[in-house]
């Protein structure tokens, strides 16, 4: 089994001409965690997930806190919202590198390499290099455990 | 002496500080590799050997900075910092201003008798955390530590590496850098505190949204290991007391810190691997490399030539020489680091001694200048890296430009007054 028979088809993506403020509004309406940028023949150049857009409004300072389980209350960090200047800047400037597999990649590959690069998602793409799927975690690994011999009655 | 052997070591020596300076090569790197080349070349051209180069390293020096580094590196893990920095937080009641000086007081009296790059390490994230929850810029904050822990560090013979060096090379006690440092250095923070709180008066006027928050913060909670956390305090508050006694004990200041060092390791049995990864050996690397790479420059010569130059020179009347001393040691500590600035200006000033100079005064000349000069520029010391480098995480990062409007004034101001001082109490030298 590869890749392809467990990929969702209709994939959200974004060019790479979209500003910050613009990639978040697409997240929030698909209601989907990770967004592939591509340039004009649909090929991925890059990816930004939540946890990119959400790095804005929750700094780096906290992983500088071995244990952050004395702080009851965030208080003003609440309701810091990232200003209209930085939702202006393009989304190149968020933009991670694109992991991406072939459509006929194996399924365990396919897992070990979101499990390397700590992926929720991992884009796949035609021979051509374009993009033509999404697999999540949850649909490679169900696809993988559906395979499993059943009970033997 | 000899031509070859005084050019040779003295490329070295200033070609590594040219490495250091512009970061091609890292600090600890340089010196292993310009301390290779000094005592190969060395014995290639009879100027240095290995046992000449054994013989250079101050060891009393890197015993008090490794008995001082378990110490904090057992302290650390305890959350005994962050304990301070929130309840700093607390009793401020999240007015900025008062936050602003608990934490520069908390910061200058740690790095009184700890080393200040750890204090800023220790300190900083926490601080970050508090102004972000209060919902104000730590901008102030961040550079006041930094500022203020470079000056409170010169106080004290451990505050301060090179301090720890003056002292060692000098002969000069605890109790003498709290009889003839502490006051003039009390004096200068305080100019410093004054002037920072001028300077940042802007941001530190605004009002914090998060006050509920902070004071929500439970002081208690913070302490992860609250029995190993006294258990180090009363070691080390031991260590201190002993630190007053080393002079009439007649025990060296790195016994004292290796003993404490000791007693604590035996009393909390932590987990050796995790304490000595925390002990920040490039440090005591490059101290050490450095130190061999002076005693090159020593054998060559080079040193005998410079004192010779400055003896001619030596017509200056000694309170001017002093205070000049202080103002050229704290530029060259603002643009490169001020350990191989001390580690040089040691053997010279050792040198001077030799010729009938009295030389006390310029041992505490050195110790202002390279102490307060490290808060002029952004690279000027280590503390200033580490709190720009964290800021670099927040919304509001210390910008090299902005150093110079608020660092450069510290360092000119603590010089300043240090060198007023300096001539006032000239005599009692």
């Amino acid at each position: 089994m590869n890749i392809s028979s467990c990929m969702k088809q209709n994939v959200v993506s974004i060019p790479a001409t979209a500003s910050i403020r613009e990639a978040a509004a697409l997240l929030v309406k698909k209601h989907v965690g990770l967004l592939p940028i591509v340039d004009q023949d649909d090929k991925p150049i890059g990816v930004v997930g939540l946890r990119d857009l959400l790095s804005l409004e929750l700094p780096d300072f906290v992983r500088f806190i071995e244990d952050l389980d004395f702080v009851h209350d965030f208080g003003a960090v609440e309701t810091t919202r990232p200003s209209a200047k930085t939702l202006d800047k393009s989304i190149k400037t968020l933009m991670k590198d694109a992991i991406t597999v072939e459509e006929d990649c194996g399924l365990l590959r396919a897992y070990a390499l979101m499990l390397q690069h700590n992926l929720h998602d991992i884009l796949v793409v035609s021979k051509k290099g374009k993009l033509i799927g999404v697999a999540s975690r949850v649909d490679i690994g169900a696809s993988i455990l559906s395979t499993w011999p059943k009970a033997e009655k | 002496m000899t031509a070859v052997p005084a050019i040779l070591s003295t490329i070295i020596f200033f070609g590594s500080l040219v490495l250091i300076f512009t970061e091609k090569l890292h600090r600890s790197i340089t010196a292993i590799a310009g301390a290779a080349l000094m005592v190969g070349l060395g014995r290639f051209f009879g100027f240095y050997s290995e046992e000449a180069a054994l013989e250079a390293v101050d060891f009393n020096t890197l015993g008090l900075l490794l008995g001082m580094m378990i110490l904090v590196a057992m302290l650390e893990p305890t959350g005994f910092f962050q304990y301070l920095a929130v309840l700093a937080a607390r009793s401020s009641k999240g007015k900025p201003m008062r936050l602003f000086i608990l934490l520069g007081v908390i910061t200058t009296v740690l790095s009184m008798f700890l080393d200040n790059v750890t204090t800023v390490v220790l300190i900083a994230p926490v601080t970050i955390l508090i102004c972000e929850i209060m919902g104000i810029s730590s901008l102030p904050f961040l550079v006041s530590e930094a500022l203020l822990s470079n000056t409170g560090g010169v106080a004290t013979l451990v505050g301060d590496p090179p301090n720890v060096l003056i002292g060692s090379a000098a002969g000069l006690s605890f109790n003498d850098f709290l009889v003839y440092s502490m006051p003039i250095v009390l004096v200068a923070w305080a100019g410093a505190l004054f002037l920072l709180r001028y300077l940042f008066r802007k941001e530190l006027s605004k009002r914090p949204r998060g006050v509920k928050a902070i004071m929500r913060l439970n002081p208690a909670e913070t302490l992860n290991e609250p029995r190993a956390a006294r258990r180090i305090l009363i070691v080390l508050g031991g260590a201190v007391l002993f630190f007053f006694l080393h002079n009439a004990l007649r025990v060296s200041p790195s016994l004292v810190a290796l003993s404490a060092a000791a007693v604590a390791l035996v009393w909390v049995k932590p987990d050796i691997q995790e304490v000595l990864k925390r002990i920040e050996w490039s440090v005591l690397i490059f101290f050490g490399a450095l130190f061999v790479m002076v005693g090159g420059l020593e054998g060559a010569g080079v040193m005998e030539s410079i004192v010779g130059l400055l003896e001619r020179a030596s017509n200056i009347p000694p309170i001017l020489f002093g205070v000049g001393l202080i103002w050229v040691v704290a530029v060259l500590s603002a643009i490169v680091d001020n350990v191989p600035i001390t580690i040089a200006l040691i053997p010279v000033i050792k040198g001077l001694g030799e010729t009938g100079m009295n030389i006390t005064p310029l041992w505490w000349a050195l110790a202002f200048g390279a102490g307060f000069g490290g808060s002029g520029t952004i690279i000027g010391s280590t503390a200033n890296i580490i709190v720009t480098t964290l800021s670099e995480k927040t919304r509001t990062p210390i910008t090299s430009k902005l150093w110079n409007k608020r660092g450069l004034p510290v360092m000119l101001v603590t010089c300043a007054i240090a060198s007023i001082l300096y001539v006032i109490i000239y005599n009692w030298f």
